[in-house]
């Protein structure tokens, strides 16, 4: 005990002192914390929204704390709101059926304002005109918030070894065939994995699936896995395109591609088969974001300001050639929105086919068997590496 | 001691932040682990069927994947390790602080970062098959996404984790011990079994542990450096807390994982003496 050289006297008051300064600390953290949802905004999103050119202005502007963060995949920032959260996030950027289907009957979001937003789908692309489904509650009463980037995702595939043609021609009998055995990846997206290995089997995804389509599904993601080159992110999978790791991979559109093509490979092309299982003989699937206001009880004020700020033609421009992946968005239908892309800009975001691939394709949507499906898929894949 | 002395009293704040900091999350997870599969509340009636679900699974393959991976890490580690550590405690003298930055230094740099590192390295065309293929003309298959990859981006990743503990370990072995026992007779290899292992065995033993309770959690190593050709049971964990959003069966696997990886803990540790690992002899 000879080196402690404080008294108990001295300890104890210390303590008191630390204590003191702890308890004053924290009233002070709380402080600004109950008081600045005037002056704070937070933001849980897919990558892009989070990035310096999109929150910059708008910090400036309004002199506002912005903080964002990003996200990869819907369930993990449903999760989020679920455990608790819904107190910190003002607003949630997640794919299509999520709002509609999910967090509003959840009462984890809540509705905007109709006039004052449906103007903004006035002048989105005709396929987004209000009243949009996918931004409507069931009954059709209530906006759940703003559509923005979309795009068609199905596969990708390196041109100089399948050509476009041949590629859309064949759809998903691609991993049908045995001679791609190995020639492929699977982007790791695991509920766009399950739409996808439906449609391989040769069924729509999106409805109750009978007990010889689920057996045909278990043997198709037995297959497909273990035929896969690799799985891995879209990072991975372009790079191993472009290297000739691969031919083609599972899982991916003009969001994946985008930035290959953006380096300078425009052979790495995203596709939409021609035909498929879906309502219709659509062989494609697309996606479109929904941003939506949380239902957080002490809501910044700025929540709905943002939604407005990120449809500008100027914001909206930002915002599809964020950090990240590259996509096209709704206000591209807005004159003054679209007069701002480059004819390389275009070129990347594969605007030469974008409405006719839209057209191919049917709406991202909820399975309603998926996780029964994803945990087939799951074991398929453990087995694949067992194997 | 009662609760009411003073040592207790100011023990309290630290019990109550470990409690709530350490203690309350790992509850939460094991409670998790009892409710009904696919839901989101405590509040429920509790249930085995996220463990009956998992042994009549194929999750033992993730296990075996992971707990095999991460003992081949620690063995292929030790054998790289010890020369080293012996090294960098008796050979390389003042050179030893350079050698440790160069050990050190990769920790400063994102793990996921270091391991897309590697597959600039070992992609088609990239600086390993690129530079071959235009010096000599020779272009072999990638090894990529393959689980030597993996293995070896394990063995990378947690080098440090093992080296350090046993460098530690072989410096505390005595230079007289040894000189002694040269003097007595003894050759390098009774030297090395009978007096440097055993002495340098609290930090060999750290460093074992340290290595093979981080690695058997790897996931980055197989998802990136193995293209997901294995799925390990962090892997199959994640999966279940994200796309599945079934919390209950991810906190079942948790706590199997906590319960393998601890039980091989504490068989270590009865094994060796606690107080003289912690250097309390």
């Amino acid at each position: 005990m000879n080196d402690f050289t404080q008294t108990r006297r001295d300890f104890l008051k210390n303590s008191a002192v630390a204590t003191a300064a702890l308890a004053a600390g924290g009233a002070l953290g709380m402080r600004p914390a109950a008081a600045a949802r005037t002056n704070e905004l937070n933001i849980l999103c897919w990558e892009g929204y989070n990035s310096a050119q999109v929150l910059d202005p708008f910090r400036t502007s309004t002199g506002a704390t912005v903080r964002a963060e990003s996200l990869t995949n819907d369930p993990t920032m449903i999760n989020r709101l679920r455990a608790g959260e819904t107190n910190i996030w003002d607003l949630i950027n997640v794919n299509n059926p999520w709002a509609r289907k999910v967090m509003f009957p959840e009462k984890l979001i809540k509705p905007i304002d109709r006039a004052r937003f449906e103007p903004y789908f006035d002048k989105m692309l005709p396929g987004f005109k209000p009243p949009y489904k996918w931004a409507m509650d069931e009954s059709g009463q209530h906006l759940l918030g703003m559509a923005q980037r979309f795009g068609p995702f199905s596969f990708v595939v390196n041109t100089d070894k399948i050509s476009r043609a041949s590629a859309e021609d064949q759809g998903w009998d691609l991993w049908n065939d045995p001679a791609n055995d190995k020639k492929y990846g699977i982007q790791a997206s695991d509920d766009w994995n399950v739409f996808d290995l439906c449609c391989i089997s040769g069924f729509d995804p999106f409805r109750e699936h009978t007990e010889e389509e689920v057996a045909k599904y278990t043997d198709t993601a037995k297959r497909v896995f273990k035929g896969a080159r690799m799985v891995g992110d879209l990072a991975t999978m372009n790079q191993a395109l472009v290297s000739g790791e691969i031919d083609f991979y599972l899982t991916g559109g003009t969001y994946s591609c985008s930035p290959a093509r953006a380096d300078g490979n425009l052979n790495i092309r995203a596709i939409t088969p021609l035909k498929g299982p879906m309502a219709g003989g659509k062989g494609g699937i697309s996606w479109t974001e929904i941003t939506s206001v949380v239902n957080n009880p002490n809501l910044s004020t700025h929540a709905e300001d943002f939604l407005e700020y990120v449809q500008s033609p100027e914001m909206s421009h930002t915002v599809a050639f964020a950090e990240g992946t590259f996509n096209p968005v709704t206000q591209m239908g807005n004159p003054a929105c679209f007069d701002l892309f480059t004819k390389e800009e275009l070129e990347i975001i594969q605007w030469d086919s974008l409405e006719e691939e839209m057209a191919r394709s049917v709406e991202y949507d909820i399975v309603p068997d998926y996780d029964r499906l994803l945990d087939i898929m799951s074991a398929a894949k453990r087995e694949a590496s067992g194997a | 001691m009662s609760i009411f002395s003073p040592g207790a009293r100011h023990a309290l704040p630290v019990m109550l932040f470990l409690l709530c900091g350490f203690a309350a999350p790992l509850l939460a997870v094991i409670a998790f682990s009892f409710v009904p599969s696919r839901t989101f509340s405590l509040w429920q009636p509790w249930t085995l069927e996220n463990y009956a679900e998992i042994f009549n699974s194929s999750s033992y393959i993730s296990f075996l994947w992971s707990l095999g991976l991460a003992a081949a890490t620690v063995v292929i580690l030790a054998l790289i390790c010890y020369p080293v550590a012996f090294g960098l405690a008796r050979v390389f003298g003042k050179y030893a602080t350079l050698i440790t930055l160069l050990f050190t230094l990769p920790l400063f740099v994102s793990e996921n970062v270091r391991i897309y590192g590697w597959i600039l390295f070992f992609i088609k065309k990239g600086v390993l098959l690129g530079t071959l293929e235009s010096l000599f003309g020779y272009a072999p298959e990638s090894i990529l996404f393959t689980t030597g990859l993996t293995l070896l981006g394990m063995v990378y990743v947690y080098l440090p984790f093992m080296l350090f503990p046993m460098t530690l370990g072989v410096s505390m072995v005595p230079q007289q011990v040894r000189d002694a026992a040269f003097d007595l007779g003894a050759t390098r290899w009774q030297v090395f079994k009978e007096v440097d292992l055993p002495l340098a065995m609290p930090g060999i033993v750290i460093g074992f542990l340290l290595t093979f309770v981080l690695a058997v959690g790897a996931i980055a190593e197989a998802k990136v450096l193995g293209g997901q050709r294995i799925i390990p049971i962090a892997h199959d964990i994640e999966i279940a807390f994200t796309y599945a959003q079934n919390w209950p069966l991810g906190a079942a696997l948790s706590v199997l994982l906590m319960l393998v990886v601890g039980t091989f803990v504490l068989i270590v540790l009865r094994r060796f003496d606690l107080d003289s690992i912690l250097g309390r002899r």
